[in-house]
């Protein structure tokens, strides 16, 4: 087996990290639409969807039958080939952005194989850069839908998401200038080499929280899911979506949740790294980051189902007035300590 | 007339007529059992008593109001305390044997005996007997059915037979708690009055075997009308349930008429009411349902705008039309036939069959048009079923307008007229025939308003009982627009 | 007029992450909290004889119906759910419902023709499920609502039990 593996041609191995990964990640994907309802039943006292299979479990592909035989609607005066384009908008970049997340490294015999589909020097730059083009799914469909809900939705969301891009990428360059890479590898390794995970270094904590903030808004989570808005906007910028196309955008809100998930795990939790152990094998790894994604995961929807929508102008408050200035000071700090300490040079 | 005081109000009363009828006209409610207007008073029942002062330092007495003649400066309080004791004694004795049969009974809801008891009686009864057992379904004839243990003994129906018909054939069989209500020699009724029975029992012993069990009387809506089965035209009440259905025909008072009696044959004159519609889309095997005109395959439904567009160049282009009419027809539908004789140069008619045999002393006049006299009046010439056949099987084309105005010509000489012959006919049912070309469905006389105007000159009048099926014009209005499209048409061409 | 007095929040509350924290921690404790949901179709609403569903007709033991089409719940119906056509029978009590139909669609189950029948012919039984594929198959006829009298023996007997009552204080 071993040897079979250490003889196989790299493309092969290619494929099936691709493979892995991109099913994982749309498999989560659909297991977090059952877990959303799960977990806000069980803090409900209800039982939630329990009657597709066990425990409910194939509720998501009871879903996902639905939504491919429901009826497409185009609203009247749309622009159709807008309104068909910003649901693969929506979801492919937040789907791609995978790419570059080390899950760790899988060990066979003498090779090591690192867990992951790239290792780009530049990850945290193509995340960012792929993050921030999903905004135009958002506005896009809101748009093209011809509907006032739909436009309001999504002038809200891309408003939300330019302003909240800055915090999340002001505390990512806190981590960055810390570790003094852009490889999330090489993050990763910086938090193993230093025995102490970037959440509990002083700075990385206020970016952490920062982070974390600025991930719910990125993700149109709660509680600042304003492009969706049902008490004000109906559905927000996917008002007048059906069928597929509405799961699509689901679909790209949970991946972008996910990549979240795995970013926030990455950058302040040490990625693969087990805590207290770091001669632990390499299975024990990757099962560390999966809990520690999954941990994050659960806190989307715990948060979800736990705080109230905020005002729109709270948001942007909060955002502004906030968030930013401290995530500025934040950096302004760091960068002043790692220019006049040893650790910059 | 007489000055009399009743509950404290000074009122004139007629000296011929018993108290109870001088209170019933001052309004004053006084309940009656064996009391009828239209018999002779009996005083039997005592549920009618009514405190009289007496003579100065006298004492006040309880008299009934049906037996006591009214006299100057009677004093007479229905509403005290003596006086409603009395009666609600009276009242106990009578409750005593009669059944707790309401939920059964067909005349709950219009009955005197529960009415008051409702309103006077007491809960609960206080005898510890039984009640009597007696036959509870005994046929008296074809008509009425006798539940002898509803019957409070009032001879009500005794005296309507001696009083009324003049022919008595019920009397009160036995003595004491022992007595029912029986024909002589237990013969069943017979004459064409029986049905009055089960309008004038104040209680449930005599019920109508037509209406036995057809209907809660609450659930009927009543319709003042006038009965059509003769030409005395009777004042009646057409009782039909949920709009659909006519379920009896009942008097209503009438004091130069009818009063308040009326015949068997008039109160059982349902069939021609209550007749079937045709089967959705086909002319023949019930009442017509919309215009049908002469096809290929025979008789066809069609538009009736259509119909009466093609009756009238038909008519157009044959003339010397007739023009006969039912006996039924109204007076708004006579002076609409009368408007389209003219147009056609023709004389109106109607169709007078012979007097049949129910002719009596009492109410029926043999004669079955209900409106002869108002058609003659306007002009209209009586025509023999005979003579207008004969007429009909020369002339080139008539219009046959009423309801019933086929059946009453008769079916079998209406088939032998000759084919050439072009027939419009405006009638409930059309038939068969080889000269019906065009014919157009008209409502019966419950489900249209008119005036049929009897042998005494009487107006009596016709209200909706019924709304009519969908497609169903009024005649007066269909024979007045296929004037109109005669008088559109050039004539001869 | 009304004047409203906001409540002054302290830093702590201003600063908003200690709540958010308090709420979260609220919301995972009642995670672990057993549901209280009814799952209603393996786990029917449980009914008792004071439950008021839907009318039934009272077959006595010797398998005639108790009506005899008197209209009296008819009349009481105040939804005019009950239509009633009756007619003649050999049987002592002369008449007995021919047509006996109740639109279930219309019936609001108030118990008024329960209330109203003098013969204990009708009662509310403890059914409460009503779905059909068509409007016309919920209007319930004559062998629809006839139930043997031990099926409505409990609810027969409350509404004795109660009637008595009613008449003991007269």
């Amino acid at each position: 087996m071993e040897a079979f593996l250490a003889d196989v041609p790299e493309w092969i191995l290619w494929v099936a990290k691709v493979a892995l990964i991109f099913g994982g990640l749309i498999g989560t994907a659909a297991l977090m639409s059952l877990a959303e309802r799960k977990v806000s039943a069980w803090m409900q006292f209800r039982h939630g969807p329990n009657r597709v299979g066990p425990f409910g479990l194939l509720q998501p592909l009871a879903d996902g039958i639905k939504f491919i035989f429901k009826e497409e609607l185009i609203p009247e005066g749309a622009n159709k080939f807008l309104f068909r384009l910003a649901p693969a908008l929506a979801a492919i970049p937040s789907m791609m952005t995978i790419a570059v997340i080390p899950i760790g490294t899988i060990v066979v015999g003498e090779k090591k194989i690192p867990f992951s589909i790239a290792q780009l020097d530049l990850g945290i730059m193509y995340m960012l850069a792929l993050g921030g083009l999903s905004v135009y799914g958002a506005i896009l469909g809101g748009w093209a839908s011809n509907s006032k809900y739909s436009l309001l939705g999504g002038l809200r969301a891309s408003a939300q998401m330019i302003s909240y891009e800055l915090t999340l990428i002001l505390s990512i360059l806190v981590i960055v200038a810390l570790s003094g890479s852009l490889d999330l590898g090489a993050i990763v390794t910086a938090q193993r080499e230093n025995g102490l995970w970037n959440v509990f270094t002083p700075f990385g904590a206020v970016a952490f929280v920062l982070f974390t903030i600025a991930s719910f808004a990125e993700t149109n989570r709660h509680p600042f899911d304003f492009a969706e808005c049902e008490p004000e906007l109906v559905g927000g910028f996917h008002t007048e979506y059906s069928a597929m196309r509405f799961a699509l955008f689901f679909l790209g809100e949970y991946c972008a949740m996910t990549v979240m998930a795995c970013l926030n795990a990455t950058l302040f939790f040490g990625g693969p790294s087990v805590p207290l152990w770091p001669e632990a094998p390499w299975f024990l790894g990757i099962l560390a980051f999966l809990l520690k994604a999954g941990f994050f995961l659960f806190l989307f929807i715990w948060v979800r189902w736990t705080l109230p929508r905020f005002r729109f102008d709270q948001l942007m408050r909060l955002g502004w007035k906030v968030a930013l200035p401290i995530a500025l000071a934040n950096v302004l700090v760091v960068g002043a300590w790692v220019a006049f300490t040893a650790k910059g040079s | 007339m007489t000055k009399i005081q009743i509950n404290g109000r000074e009122v004139e009363a007629d000296p011929k007529q018993p108290l109870i009828r001088a209170c019933h006209d001052q309004g004053v409610d006084v309940p009656m059992y064996c009391y009828h207007p239209g018999l002779a008073p009996v005083g039997s029942c005592r549920i009618c008593q009514v405190e009289v002062a007496g003579a100065p330092g006298q004492p006040s007495r309880v008299v009934a109001a049906c037996r006591t003649p009214v006299s100057e400066g009677m004093v007479v309080s229905t509403d005290t305390p003596k006086a409603h004791d009395t009666r609600r004694e009276c009242l106990e004795f009578l409750l005593k044997n009669h059944p707790l049969d309401c939920p059964i009974c067909d005349k709950a809801g219009e009955c005197d005996l529960q009415d008051y008891a409702f309103n006077e009686g007491q809960g609960k009864g206080r005898s510890s007997e039984p009640r009597r057992k007696l036959e509870k379904r005994k046929s008296l004839g074809d008509v009425i059915v006798l539940d002898e243990e509803r019957c409070i003994l009032c001879s009500r129906c005794v005296r309507f037979f001696t009083d009324v018909t003049k022919k008595a054939q019920l009397t009160v069989e036995g003595l004491g708690s022992h007595s029912v209500i029986n024909t002589y020699m237990d013969k069943p009724l017979e004459g064409n009055y029986q049905g009055n029975l089960a309008d004038i029992c104040p209680v449930g012993a005599l019920t109508s075997k037509k209406f036995r069990f057809q209907a809660r009387v609450w659930n009927l809506s009543k319709t003042l009308s006038t009965c059509g089965e003769c030409s005395r035209g009777c004042s009646i009440s057409v009782e039909s349930l949920r709009a659909k259905q006519v379920k009896r025909i009942r008097p209503r008072y009438n004091a130069a008429v009818n009063q308040w009696w009326m015949c068997d044959t008039g109160r059982h004159a349902l069939a021609p009411l209550t007749r079937a519609l045709a089967p959705e889309g086909e002319v023949l095997g019930g009442r017509l349902r919309t215009a049908a005109v002469r096809g290929y395959n025979g008789l066809e439904c069609s538009d009736d705008v259509a119909a009466l567009d093609l009756a009238a160049d038909m008519l157009a282009s044959h003339p010397g039309t007739l023009v006969i009419v039912s006996p039924f027809a109204t007076q708004e539908e006579a002076k609409a036939a009368l408007a389209l004789a003219q147009a056609l140069k023709a004389t109106p008619q109607f169709v007078s069959p012979a007097p049949n045999a129910l002719k009596d002393d009492l109410l029926h006049t043999g004669d079955p048009c209900p409106n002869r006299r108002g058609l003659l009046e306007l002009g209209f010439g009586a025509l023999a079923p005979a003579d207008a056949l004969a007429a009909l099987a020369v002339a080139p084309s008539a219009v046959l307008a009423g309801e019933r105005v086929l059946e009453l010509l008769g079916h079998a000489g209406l088939a032998l007229l000759p084919k050439k012959l072009r027939l419009v006919a405006f009638d409930v049912e059309a038939s068969d025939l080889a000269s019906l070309d065009i014919a157009f469905p008209v409502p019966t006389h419950v489900e249209k308003s008119g005036h049929w105007i009897n042998v005494d000159g009487r107006v009596g009048v016709l209200n909706v009982a019924l709304p009519p099926p969908a497609l169903v014009r009024r005649l007066d209005l269909q024979l007045a627009a296929l004037t109109a499209k005669l008088s559109a048409v050039p004539q001869g061409s | 007029m009304v004047v409203v007095q906001r409540k002054e929040l302290t830093l702590a509350e201003r600063l908003y992450l200690p709540e958010v924290l308090r709420g979260l921690s609220l919301t995972f404790r009642k995670f672990f909290e057993k549901p209280i949901t009814r799952q209603y179709p393996e786990q029917p609403l449980p009914t008792d004889e004071v439950t008021r569903g839907q009318p039934r007709l009272v077959v006595k033991d010797d398998g005639n119906i108790a009506c005899v089409s008197c209209g009296m719940c008819e009349v009481a119906c105040p939804a005019y759910a009950i239509t009633i056509d009756g007619g003649e029978t050999d049987r002592g009590i002369e008449r007995e419902p021919k047509r006996f139909e109740i639109d279930m669609l219309r019936c609001i189950l108030c118990g008024f023709c329960e209330e109203a029948c003098p013969k204990d012919a009708i009662f509310m039984s403890n059914e409460l499920e009503l779905a059909d594929f068509t409007r016309a198959g919920l209007v319930y006829d004559l062998e629809k609502l006839k139930r043997p009298k031990s099926a409505l023996q409990e609810r027969i007997d409350y509404v004795y039990r109660l009637n008595n009552r009613w008449r003991s204080k007269q």
